[in-house]
């Protein structure tokens, strides 16, 4: 009788340690990182609001789609601007496509008239893991109940292509429109789609 | 004053130019893969099916997709030109192999890669020498980082009577043995959702080296998971773990089950609740 007892919570205990992956509809981990500019940020400061995490590497061709278009910079505008707080996430590693020091994304953000609530340098890739967050872009949508709404792809249109901008369904407005409204997300997940996030090994 | 007018004389002397009537879209991609229009026969003839293809001579450490890229990349997309009456089917994938991008997984192609396609030849074709069969081909291809890629591929083939094989011909041999083939008459294939996998059950009648699965619905498995494979008399069991992203349990498990070289099976079976095995 004890011996089941045990076995059931050393399984329980594997478990939980490698089923890291966070899914919708639980509660999104808490991380600290630091912006651009020097500043700590920690996800549990913005309870009460809706936190949009957006996975980033300049030198990616899907990235640059949304980037070179202004689809992006758009959406943060739009966004931030009716009280969402909206992360920059840079999970590249030193030396790999996407990594920057504080200055250079300093002065990309600047170039490309972004406008995150910050731009959250991880270059040890700690926030990516938690997140599971696999490609650039990558977006999560935690709501301010701290729970994950959305994880995934920023439209659905899979491609590199800006004259597919228009056309898409964009997820994340999709998803922020319903939820603010008080509705549910009709569309909680979707294939993230670009190119790999390029972590440390 | 005087460099607005030498730009301006530059730009009409351009315009003015004979380009070659297809312009070959040269980018970055083209450094690190060489992409061609091939056919297996060496001539169209009225009425007979073509098999035509599209040939990746990728770079060392690059590659490219299947149809199911997996947790990043993208597919390739073909999209043809073709003379009236001429019709292309679906690509005809061959079996992909695993592109660890740590910690996630791709699916896709390494050094050369044929994407066959089966053209319908109508059978009132034109009296010509020759016919213009044309694709413009989109692709991605990543080493460690990635390079889309647009290319303009053209073949020109005869209109004949008979056709007989052309230099592609043993490539779209080898191709055909990587296509995935239906499964056996004798074998029995199951699958079970059971907690936070999925059980494929595989009974060939005799044992099965370590088998590998690939999903053809995204969203399904989680891509870099090991596939747990048990040996049981007659077959094997693998295990497949649940994507995160599963919020419907899906009905079906479609995949590409891949037991030696050139020995791939194509898997459709639905889906079955049981209690997870070995529960306590």
């Amino acid at each position: 009788m004890h011996r089941k007892l045990w076995c059931r919570f050393a399984v329980v205990l594997v478990l939980s340690s490698t089923m890291l992956a966070v899914k919708v509809g639980e509660s999104a981990p808490n991380f600290q990182a630091t912006d651009s500019n020097g500043q700590a940020h920690q996800l549990s400061k913005y309870h009460g609001k809706f936190v949009v995490l957006e996975w980033h590497n300049n030198g990616c061709p899907y990235t640059q789609k949304h980037y070179e278009s202004g689809n992006m910079q758009h959406l943060q505008k739009e966004w931030t601007g009716k009280g969402v707080v909206w992360f920059t996430v840079i999970s590249s590693a030193p030396g790999q496509q996407g990594y920057v020091t504080a200055a250079q994304e300093n002065e990309y953000l600047k170039n490309m008239k972004a406008s995150p609530t910050a731009a959250l340098l991880d270059p040890q890739g700690e926030v990516g893991k938690l997140y599971s967050a696999k490609t650039t872009p990558h977006m999560f949508i935690i709501n301010p109940d701290g729970a994950l709404i959305y994880d995934g792809a920023i439209d659905d249109k899979p491609t590199t292509e800006e004259s597919d901008i228009a056309s898409a369904k964009n997820y994340v407005s999709q998803a922020l429109e319903e939820a603010t409204a008080g509705k549910s997300v009709s569309v909680p997940t979707s294939r993230p789609y670009g190119c790999s996030v390029k972590y440390v090994h | 004053m005087l460099h607005r007018f030498v730009y301006g004389f530059l730009l009409v002397a351009l315009l003015g130019m004979p380009w070659p009537v297809i312009a070959v879209w040269q980018g970055p991609a083209d450094q690190h893969a060489k992409l061609a229009l091939v056919s297996e026969q060496d001539a169209l003839v009225a009425g007979k099916t073509l098999w035509l293809g599209i040939q990746f001579d990728l770079q060392d450490g690059w590659h490219t997709y299947w149809s199911n890229p997996g947790d990043s990349g993208e597919a390739p997309r073909i999209e043809w030109q073709l003379p009236p009456g001429f019709q292309a089917d679906e690509i005809h994938w061959p079996y992909p192999e695993r592109l660890p991008v740590p910690p996630f997984m791709d699916y896709g192609y390494a050094h050369e890669v044929l994407l066959p396609v089966s053209l319908t030849v109508p059978s009132n074709l034109k009296d010509v020498d020759s016919m213009r069969l044309a694709a413009r081909v989109n692709y991605l291809v990543c080493r460690e980082v990635c390079i889309p890629g647009k290319k303009q591929v053209e073949l020109s083939l005869p209109v004949r009577k008979d056709s007989g094989p052309s230099a592609a011909r043993e490539q779209f041999e080898a191709t055909r043995r990587r296509l995935p083939k239906p499964v056996p008459h004798d074998w029995k294939v199951s699958a079970a959702s059971a907690g936070g996998e999925f059980v494929l059950t595989v009974k060939a009648g005799h044992s099965l080296e370590a088998p590998q699965f690939f999903p053809l619905e995204e969203e399904q498995i989680e891509n870099a998971a090991p596939q747990e494979a048990k040996r049981i008399s007659g077959g094997v069991r693998l295990h497949l773990k649940k994507s995160k992203h599963l919020t419907k349990p899906p009905t079906r498990l479609r995949g590409v089950v891949v037991t030696g070289v050139d020995k791939a099976y194509l898997v459709d079976v639905a889906v079955s609740q049981s209690r997870p095995e070995g529960s306590m």
